[in-house]
């Protein structure tokens, strides 16, 4: 049986499919809670909440971060909560 | 006998007014916890800090945190008082979680082995630098 070819047309230096079409693979994110070995995001740590809210002060999508799920729900509460107490802003951006 | 859980509450108090009278909002609230048969483990003053939007027209604000044992029934009890507090602005209590026991344990481990153990708990970050452009 023939092993399957690549989806490569330019030989085997080539592009990939993948590529040619403006998908460039993109390096994979890893997660910083997993990397650091966190137990517990905290409310109180504004300054590491900061890196995970947008100047407008929404909260980063995980697919954009590349936290883990189980971070990014922990993740999500502690932002929720610092806004509360006015640690980090609803809504930072005035133009509209 | 209900069973005693690790709580911690983060309070917000009017900065405008002079310490004395932060001091006396500060006391008042340790007050409802130990009289409620709570105990104090930790108080934390961050102190005056800007507001990441404004609560009552006010911009700053002197944070204090405090982290206590008590049964459940004592919460709601502080949380009125709270409400009853004109001095208070916004204020947060949360049971400590199993992973938010781990982490404090740890951290206090950590503290404990560095040379100046009070310095590092109480030198809190006390101001919001402007990242926000």
């Amino acid at each position: 049986m023939r092993p399957r070819k690549p989806t490569r047309t330019n030989g085997p230096g080539g592009r990939t499919k993948r590529e040619r079409e403006g998908q460039l693979a993109r390096k994979k994110r890893k997660c910083r809670f997993t990397e650091a070995g966190t137990i517990y995001i905290d409310y109180k740590d504004e300054k590491m909440l900061q890196r995970f809210v947008s100047e407008q002060g929404k909260i980063i999508p995980r697919r954009i971060t590349g936290t883990t799920s189980r971070f990014q729900r922990q993740l999500t509460l502690a932002i929720k909560r610092a806004r509360h107490l006015a640690l980090l802003p609803y809504a930072s951006d005035a133009i509209r | 006998m209900a069973a005693k859980h690790i709580y911690e509450t983060t309070f917000i108090v009017n900065a405008s007014v002079d310490d004395a009278q932060i001091e006396a909002a500060i006391e008042r609230v340790q007050d409802v916890i130990t009289k409620n048969g709570g105990t104090i483990i930790a108080l934390n003053k961050w102190g005056r800090k800007r507001l990441a939007y404004p609560i009552n027209k006010k911009t700053t604000g002197f944070y204090c945190h405090i982290e206590f044992e008590a049964e459940g029934s004592v919460i709601g009890l502080v949380e009125r008082s709270y409400q009853l507090d004109e001095l208070i602005l916004r204020f947060l209590t949360i049971h400590l979680s199993r992973n938010a026991l781990k982490a404090r344990a740890k951290a206090l481990r950590e503290a404990a082995a560095a040379p100046a153990p009070d310095a590092a708990v109480t030198v809190e970050k006390t101001t919001i630098e402007g990242e926000v452009s």
